[in-house]
């Protein structure tokens, strides 16, 4: 009797060489059934065992990349031969049939990225769902090296090391978000719950994401698809009491039987009113939003085609006390300790001043496996971003039925990337990309409106020799943009085009000492092109209350990042220390020009866009986590940053330095992690097995001290600690889950405001926030 | 093959659609600004009648706003004061006084004098009776000079403070004042 094999990986926990552990799961084909009592042997390492009851085995130890030979039995089948080769913690499922078929042997996998020599962190499973209702922030800011810039409690983008927007790429499924590029208020238009896994990429990665990845990236990833015939998925609800909020998710997952194909349809709605602060209601907080994600993926011969499409629909209340007017009103807004003109009370209602984004997202991919060596990866992606900011204006005004600001961007991206499996133990690939963005803004907008055409090429390739202990990686990139800006209707006439080249090289080393310890380095130069925004802008700007002015004649951003990263990881104890220096010449930033722009609102201090001749961001990331008692795991972070540019302002120190404005404090995060069931290293799949986890932990954020000496409105707020829970339970309900969390945001209600939040001048951080969440899973794959 | 020809050339075709679709809807542009770039200062009474412009036509920064200095005749009353709210950035100009009066228990001027003997007294009400301040009456002393500091606020929260109102400033300027 012949068997078909289906071949599906999940992608899990961190890498090590000779620590890999295969989870298997051997399934009948026809109904899913799993297959007990059927022998698997490793000829490699002569080892044999049966499956379980429930058609499951567990191997330990193997080694990464290294060929191992996977000989399956079982009673009605043929006995079948498989050569399998891991990267990391892999599970499998091995579905046999009783069909006299073709003999075929089907490999379906994910590419597995060999993790980055970069400071690299991925945000916990646990992390992940407990944050998923809040927002995508809640769960980034829990790891080392990362923070949050906000504008006010609704909208949060990423800072990695000190730097965000157009110098953090924002990368899901491969989909590079061009939404957030710019505007600091503009946050990234991702669902939480479309992605199961987040990386964080921190150093230069420009190589593979582009000049906009100068300082890091964020990588999301949707789950994989179902594997096994049938039907599956989960329905997940969320509630909040801050904000006194409901979020409803749920996802549905087919297999069509006898067929290469799956199917997935997710979507997601959420609603929340009014926040609250300790001593008062946030009035205009609340938010809407509504998502749908669709994923089909079919395979046939060596081709796997892919079509995601995905809507992102957003309505989010800004702050009503952060509306100002002149600079006088920020004045009487900061020697104001509570909020003014604030509608203290509960609503759900989202009045002006708001924005109304929604962001959509097509893209189609094609896998070529040419032979077992190259593999041909063919990706189109359309992302239509369209943002509208309702401002506070007249009733009676024609204004008041129009948004008095709207972006539209339409982002067309191809890819053609040829990678190739070890080839006398390099591994790597080429890729040409070519871009067009289409930028519309109109009257009112800060920048012109502008299209950019752009074209790169890059190469990477990495080196590994089992069972040598070194691995080596290179990349470099070459990218040229050429943007062509015009302002429409305006009173700022422009109509210019700009041209800038650009080259970006990585290399990196990684030393294993043992199975347990290694470091890793990284060197790397990005080339950014500077941004229309920081050309062109110009207008007040109420987040910082100043006028802007952009500089035309700006040159390459260049970045130089170094880091060295050691990691040290033995069953449940992990520890990881980084170093990072990154030295930026020509760096961009907002300089004060002593000058004020006299107004019919008043004056406005005038901040230029200017490029220093060097800025420095360097620090120091540390992560350690070890089980105090068998089950009881403490857990804890540092974050420390120092951020300065040279200066030629003081001419008998020609070493002098200024700090630089808008960098994240020092954070310290700390707590305990119980869990019912102790875990050995594959500690991510614990989300799949039942029992209960229970997590206190703190985080206190250090006063930043270290500003520059011009254009502060307000001293930087003090130093904080806050105190959150979590639990989460896992049930079994027949042949489905029950997940029941409990998540405790603030619990000692404390007051407090955060530096990187731009409306710190008027109102504190939310307070206590109690949530619930419930998650039914239904006929799981996996 | 053929049929994987066949898929990739509708995907092509179908992404081409879809993007021109999205290209052809956003032609317009349908947001609009509130924008005041001029307030005009509109005085009648004894031996005065003449209109005192602060004029920033193309917008915040550019090329600075051009202000008039206010000339006023010493030691006269009931000079009457009329405010003109305009937005020259657009063709035909947009007089946004019309809304401003349409929504008065919204909105509140204030007028503060700087050094110059000049007294400034309300001389109308919004529609539940509290100071607005489109009109007023001025009464001038002694020769001097000064500046005259006029606001507009949106959505005060007490009309009665018109020091410190609440809302936010709509415009905020200031206009050297001669008295002789």
């Amino acid at each position: 009797m012949l068997c078909i094999i289906g071949l599906s990986c999940m992608q899990s926990t961190v890498a090590q060489h000779c620590h890999l552990a295969m989870r298997g799961k051997v399934v009948e084909r026809e109904n899913g059934e799993p297959l007990p009592w059927a022998t698997v042997y490793i000829r490699e390492i002569k080892q044999g065992l049966t499956t379980d009851e429930a058609g499951r085995f567990v191997i330990n130890d193997l080694c990464e990349r290294t060929a191992y030979t996977l000989e399956i039995r079982h009673l009605q089948c043929d006995h079948f031969t498989q050569i399998i080769q891991l990267t990391e913690n892999t599970e499998l499922t091995f579905t046999l049939a009783h069909q006299h078929d073709l003999k075929e042997v089907l490999v379906r996998e994910k590419a597995i990225e060999a993790e980055p020599t970069q400071a690299y962190a991925k945000v916990k499973a646990l992390d992940l769902e407990a944050g998923q209702g809040l927002n995508l922030g809640e769960s980034l800011r829990r790891l080392p090296g990362v923070s949050l810039l906000n504008t006010g409690a609704t909208i949060a983008k990423p800072v990695i090391q000190g730097l965000h927007s157009n110098r953090v790429a924002l990368v899901v499924n491969g989909v590079v978000m061009e939404g957030q590029q710019w505007g600091l208020e503009h946050a990234p238009e991702i669902d939480p719950f479309a992605v199961d896994q987040i990386s964080v990429v921190k150093g230069a990665a420009g190589v593979r994401y582009g000049a906009g990845a100068l300082a890091g990236a964020v990588v999301m990833d949707h789950a994989p698809l179902r594997s096994e015939a049938g039907v599956g998925g989960w329905v997940s609800s969320q509630y909040f009491s801050n904000g006194r909020g409901a979020v409803l998710s749920a996802r549905t997952d087919w297999h069509l039987p006898g067929k290469k194909a799956s199917f997935r349809l997710q979507g997601t709605a959420k609603r929340l009113g009014n926040l609250k602060a300790p001593d008062y209601w946030l009035g205009n907080t609340g938010q809407q939003e509504f998502n749908l994600n669709a994923i089909a993926v079919w395979q046939k011969k060596a081709w796997t085609h892919e079509i995601l499409a995905s809507t992102f629909n957003q309505k989010i209340a800004v702050l009503r006390s952060g509306h100002v007017g002149s600079l006088s009103d920020v004045d009487l807004a900061i020697a104001s300790d509570t909020p003014r003109n604030n509608p203290n009370y509960f609503t759900y209602r989202i009045d002006r001043p708001y924005q109304a984004v929604q962001h959509n997202t097509l893209k189609y991919r094609a896998v070529w496996r040419i032979s077992d060596v190259w593999k041909l990866n063919l990706q189109h992606y359309v992302q239509y971003n369209h943002r509208q900011e309702f401002d506070i204006v007249r009733k009676t005004s024609t204004a008041a039925q129009r948004p008095q600001v709207t972006f539209t961007l339409l982002h067309n991206t191809s890819d053609v990337i040829l990678e190739h499996f070890p080839i006398r133990h390099w591994q790597g690939g080429v890729g040409v990309q070519l871009m067009h963005a289409a930028n519309q803004v109109g009257r009112g907008g800060f920048i012109p409106d502008y299209q950019s055409f752009g074209t790169s090429l890059w190469w990477h390739e990495r080196w590994r020799r089992h069972p040598l202990p070194w691995e080596f990686e290179f990349g470099i990139r070459a990218d040229y943009r050429q943007t062509a800006a015009q302002t429409s209707g305006s009173l700022q006439n422009l109509d210019t085009a700009v041209h800038f080249a650009s080259c970006s090289g990585n290399v990196g080393w990684i030393y294993h000492v043992n199975a347990q310890l290694r470091f890793a380095f990284n060197s790397g130069l990005v080339m950014r092109p500077p941004h229309v925004n920081e050309l062109f802008a110009k207008g007040v700007d109420f987040l910082l209350a100043n006028y802007r002015r952009g500089q035309s004649d700006m040159v390459n951003e260049k970045a130089w990042n170094n880091n060295l990263t050691m990691t040290y990881q033995r069953r449940n104890t992990l520890l990881t220390l980084s170093l990072f220096r990154n030295t930026i010449y020509d760096f961009i930033y907002l300089n004060p020009t002593g000058q004020k722009v006299l107004t019919i609102r008043g004056s406005f201090p005038e901040y230029a866009h200017v490029q220093t001749q060097r800025a420095v961001l360097q620090g120091f990331e540390g992560q350690l986590e070890f089980p105090v008692l068998p089950r009881l795991m403490l857990e804890t972070n540092a974050s420390i940053l120092r951020a300065f540019r040279l200066t030629t302002e003081n001419p008998g120190r020609p070493k002098a330095h200024a700090w630089l404005p808008l960098m994240p404090p020092d954070r310290f995060q700390y707590g305990l992690r119980w869990q019912q069931k102790a875990k050995d290293a594959t500690l991510e799949m614990a989300r799949n097995s039942h029992g209960l986890t229970l997590r206190l932990f703190a985080s206190t954020t250090l006063r930043q001290s270290r500003l520059p000496l011009e254009g502060l409105l307000k001293p930087a707020p003090d130093g904080f600690t806050t105190l959150n829970a979590d639990a989460t339970c896992f049930l079994p309900l027949g042949k489905n889950q029950l997940e029941l969390g409990l998540l405790l945001r603030n619990i000692g209600n404390v007051r407090y405001r955060e530096y990187l939040n731009f409306f710190r001048f008027y109102a504190d951080e939310p307070g206590f926030n109690l949530g619930l969440r419930l998650k039914v899973t239904f006929n799981d794959s996996h | 093959m053929s049929i994987f020809k066949f898929s990739i050339k509708n995907i092509i075709v179908l992404l081409t659609v879809l993007s021109m679709t999205a290209v052809a809807c956003d032609k317009h542009d349908h947001s609009e600004g509130e924008v005041i770039t001029t307030v005009q200062v509109k005085l009648t009474g004894t031996g005065i009648s003449k209109t005192f412009t602060w004029n920033d036509a193309d917008g915040d920064g550019g090329n600075a706003p051009v202000i008039e200095s206010i000339e006023l005749p010493a030691n006269t009353a009931n000079i009457v004061c009329e405010i003109t709210v305009l937005d020259r950035s657009v063709t035909p100009e947009n007089n946004i006084t019309t809304e401003i009066v349409a929504e008065s228990n919204d909105h509140l001027f204030t007028y503060t004098v700087d050094k110059a003997n000049l007294t400034v007294a309300y001389d109308d009400k919004d529609g539940n009776g509290k100071n607005f301040g489109l009109k007023t009456k001025w009464t001038t002393a002694a020769a001097s000079t000064g500046t005259l500091n006029i606001k507009l606020y949106h959505e005060p929260s007490n009309k009665d403070n018109t020091n410190a109102p609440g809302g936010e400033e709509d415009f905020n300027i200031v206009f050297p004042v001669v008295v002789k």
